[in-house]
């Protein structure tokens, strides 16, 4: 882990959940793997907060646990899981946009509370809606349940890894942790329920008047219902998301260099793909185009023949997304799916290149790119660059390791001025350098976040207490101009102090996620490098 | 009454006679004559008399010795040229032949020296000599700045030494390329498929400028712009990706990002950068 990994993770932990899990989980991804005595020895706390904390983490699955041999017990924190936390608004948003409402609450419930129970989820989220229903309508939970079903049929959430039946309980003392294993064919098995109920609205207004009884009366009868689902606990899918970022990605490439049509014939072909292909490979699996022509959506009336040249159109595009592979079928087509991804990384590359250094040093980098390896006085003539304007922007970007020399001695005593000097382009290590940059740069923004909260404290703090008195005022129903001398202990100035710090807290918090995109494409290709054969 | 011996020579042994019979034969051959022929010609010359009567024409500039696998020819010589190195001697005379031999690229005046022997003082006089005389011409070579060629008044320099269109008088016009840069891509994004010839370097640019991408595709021959049956088409194309998420925050583009860290003189909770973005 780097440095800067380590201090995001550390300030992403803080911020969600507390000093003390962020002190243990930073410990955890700083040291590797370690028994938990160990781990309340050099954190300096006791082992009871150890295990309240690494509950927590192992809650929302960003610590596992292993038995090694002589029964020890080794929790293992997985840095790149906490990374995940940054992209948590954008799982909720793709729900929203496929499954509106109701899926954006089931998977935030899910992503708050790590793991949870399907009931247990239905219920809330029924609960929640209804809040925001109006008067006298309630949300039913056989319509939770149905989104949730079709939430697991799509494979976005899945079943966690339960304790195993062993038939022989009696060999032998339990081991110290269990081993949780999971079928794959059970993952996504929506267990025999019959929700039957309605969202309960939180009545506040009868809370307040009946007071205590009535709070506990209702607890009583939660309580005495049997949960029947016990024990089979759902969590997010995230690699199913990620794949559905890839697609969109991938789509709106090809939207951006052609046209919409052939951006809808591609998503087509990586709807069929997703549950043929795995999510690492190369290639989708081929595809005919009869098959292609029965699965356009509804809405597009193209012609048969319409959409085999826009297929032969894409297959001949130099940027080699849909390779044809053969021609039973009407033609056998396949999405490259690699070369998809080093494009898009490519893409990023050249994009912070311009904006760094300029057109003209992104016309450099774009052609050493194409080119491979190149002498310095090819670089002039090829970009017709001057000179001397060339020689900077070539050494500017070395500096930045955006380009490396390659050096080929003439004779065996590699005499500097008897070698030659080409400039290449690594697109892999320079994606892993653009990498830790982001992630460093995500750090920066939170912590400037953190900062400006902390600057406006007070601030904060008054307009908190305002609203709060401002709240129980109109609660027991006090009139307008109270409320009025209320509102006005906060003044002009620090009204508009407020805005500007609520604007600036938000702008910061949208750059992260922006930068959370940029991250998403170059892990994603510095993966599917590193996992080619 | 003295007897005076007079030699009586024949009518045609006249040397000036000599000479223009020389040069009509030269006229009569004009692929070059030997030796041989002009003794066949005028048979009772004698070897002396034939060698001066073509070494005089030689230095006057209207014959030409040329070296054949036979032996030695002679030519005549263009009569415009030789009117032109009337007065110039033989020294210069080799050295403009060096110069017409190298053709429109031109050579270099070391080079000059070495093909003809001659001392630097005097090859510098020489070329003094033509230039004034307006026979040669030099030219700065784009390649080397300090170097200057010199090649015949009348040619055009090769594209080598001047660098082409791109330059004009030596300095690169990069301005030009900008303009054509331009206006080449406005042209092609009105039209979506056209092959050109001509500009490929300034469509290169446009290439690595992300915003042409080219085809090659079989033509046939004969069709305009083709080359050895294959036709490059360019068209004009939108990004894939638009500026990565990355640029947007200023740590993107920051250029002391590397000496920013909590605590220091440059952190994110003073950053300028950061705050000038905020204010945006």
């Amino acid at each position: 882990m780097t440095q800067a990994e380590i201090k995001l993770c550390s300030l992403l932990l803080q911020e969600h959940f507390g000093e003390i899990v962020e002190k243990i989980g930073a410990h955890l991804i700083r040291t590797g793997s370690q028994p938990l005595r160990v781990i309340a020895h050099d954190t300096g706390t006791s082992v009871d907060q150890v295990k309240k904390a690494l509950c927590v983490l192992i809650q929302h699955n960003l610590v596992i646990y292993q038995v090694h041999k002589r029964g020890v017990v080794e929790y293992e924190a997985q840095c790149s899981r906490v990374l995940r936390m940054l992209r948590y608004p954008r799982y909720i948003y793709t729900t929203k946009t496929l499954y509106s409402d109701t899926g954006e609450l089931i998977v935030e419930e899910l992503l708050l509370n790590g793991k949870m129970t399907m009931s247990a989820v239905v219920k809330k989220v029924a609960d929640r809606l209804t809040e925001t229903m109006e008067d006298g309508k309630t949300m039913d939970y056989a319509e939770v349940s149905n989104t949730f079903v079709r939430l697991a049929d799509t494979h976005f959430v899945q079943r966690c890894p339960l304790v195993p039946d062993s038939e022989n309980l009696d060999t032998g003392p339990p081991p110290p942790a269990p081993t949780l294993v999971i079928h794959e064919k059970d993952m996504y098995l929506i267990p025999k329920l019959t929700l039957i109920g309605k969202g309960k609205r939180r009545r506040s207004s009868d809370e307040d008047a009946a007071g205590e009884p009535r709070a506990k009366k209702r607890k009583h009868t939660d309580d005495r219902q049997p949960i029947p689902d016990d024990g089979i606990y759902w969590q997010i899918n995230l690699d199913r998301f990620h794949q559905h970022f890839r697609d969109q990605a991938i789509v709106s490439a090809v939207a951006n260099r052609m046209d919409q049509t052939s951006s809808e014939i591609v998503r087509t072909m990586l709807r069929m793909s997703e549950v043929t292909t795995p999510s690492s490979a190369p290639f989708t699996q081929p595809l005919s185009s009869n098959e292609i022509f029965r699965s356009l959506p509804v809405g597009y009336n193209i012609s048969k023949q319409v959409l085999d040249q826009y297929l032969t159109l894409l297959a001949d595009d130099p940027l080699e997304f849909v390779g044809k592979s053969g021609d039973s079928g009407g033609g056998m087509y396949v999405i490259n799916l690699h070369k998809a991804l080093a494009s898009l990384a490519t893409a990023t590359l050249e994009s912070v290149v311009q904006e760094r250094f300029g057109s003209r040093c992104a016309r450099i980098f774009r052609l050493v790119l194409q080119k491979k390896h190149l002498e310095q006085k090819q670089v002039e003539d090829f970009a017709m660059i001057p000179a001397k304007e060339a020689k900077d922007m070539l050494y500017k970007m070395l500096s930045e390791n955006f380009i490396s020399l390659q050096e080929i001695p003439k004779t065996p005593d590699h005499a500097p001025s008897r070698t030659f000097y080409l400039y290449t382009v690594n697109v892999l290590s320079a994606a892993r350098m653009l990498l830790h940059r982001c992630y460093k740069s995500i750090a920066n923004l939170i912590e400037r976040r953190q900062f400006e909260t902390k600057e406006n404290k007070r601030l904060l703090e008054k307009s908190q207490r305002v609203e709060a008195i401002i709240a129980s005022m109109q609660a027991t129903g006090a009139e307008e101009v109270q409320l009025q001398e209320i509102e006005e202990m906060i003044t002009a100035p620090e009204r508009q102090q407020l805005e500007t710090l609520k604007r600036n807290v938000n702008k910061l918090d949208a750059s992260e996620i922006q930068v959370d995109e940029t991250i998403f494409l170059l892990e994603s290709y510095i993966e599917s490098t590193m996992k080619r054969p | 009454m003295a007897e005076v011996k007079v030699k009586v020579q024949p009518p045609d042994a006249d040397p000036v006679e000599i000479e223009n019979r020389i040069i009509e034969l030269c006229h009569q051959f004009p692929h070059g004559i030997t030796d041989q022929v002009i003794q066949n010609e005028m048979p009772h010359i004698e070897a002396q008399q034939r060698a001066v009567a073509i070494n005089r024409l030689l230095s006057m500039g209207q014959l030409d010795l040329l070296r054949s696998n036979t032996g030695l020819l002679y030519r005549i010589k263009d009569s415009q040229n030789a009117g032109k190195m009337k007065g110039s001697d033989n020294q210069e005379k080799l050295v403009y032949q060096i110069i017409e031999d190298a053709g429109n690229k031109g050579i270099w005046s070391r080079d000059i020296r070495y093909k003809s022997n001659l001392p630097l003082t005097e090859i510098n006089k020489i070329l003094k000599n033509l230039e004034s005389k307006k026979l040669i011409k030099a030219v700065k070579s784009v390649a080397a700045s300090k170097k200057k060629v010199y090649m015949l008044y009348n040619l055009q320099p090769d594209r080598s030494v001047t660098g082409g269109a791109w330059y004009s008088d030596q300095d690169f016009e990069s301005e030009f390329v900008e303009v054509l840069n331009q206006q080449c891509f406005k042209f092609l994004q009105s039209k979506v498929e056209l092959s050109m010839e001509d500009i490929e370097t300034i469509l290169n640019t446009l290439i690595y400028d992300g915003k042409v991408e080219m085809t090659i595709i079989a033509a046939k021959e004969g069709t305009v712009g083709s080359v050895d049956g294959h036709m490059k088409l360019y068209r004009a194309v939108n990004p894939i990706l638009l500026p990565t998420g990355l640029v947007r925050a200023p740590c993107g583009l920051c250029p002391v990002f590397d000496d920013c860290h909590e605590g220091g003189e440059i952190s994110p909770s003073n950053c300028i950068y950061m705050t000038e973005w905020l204010e945006f």
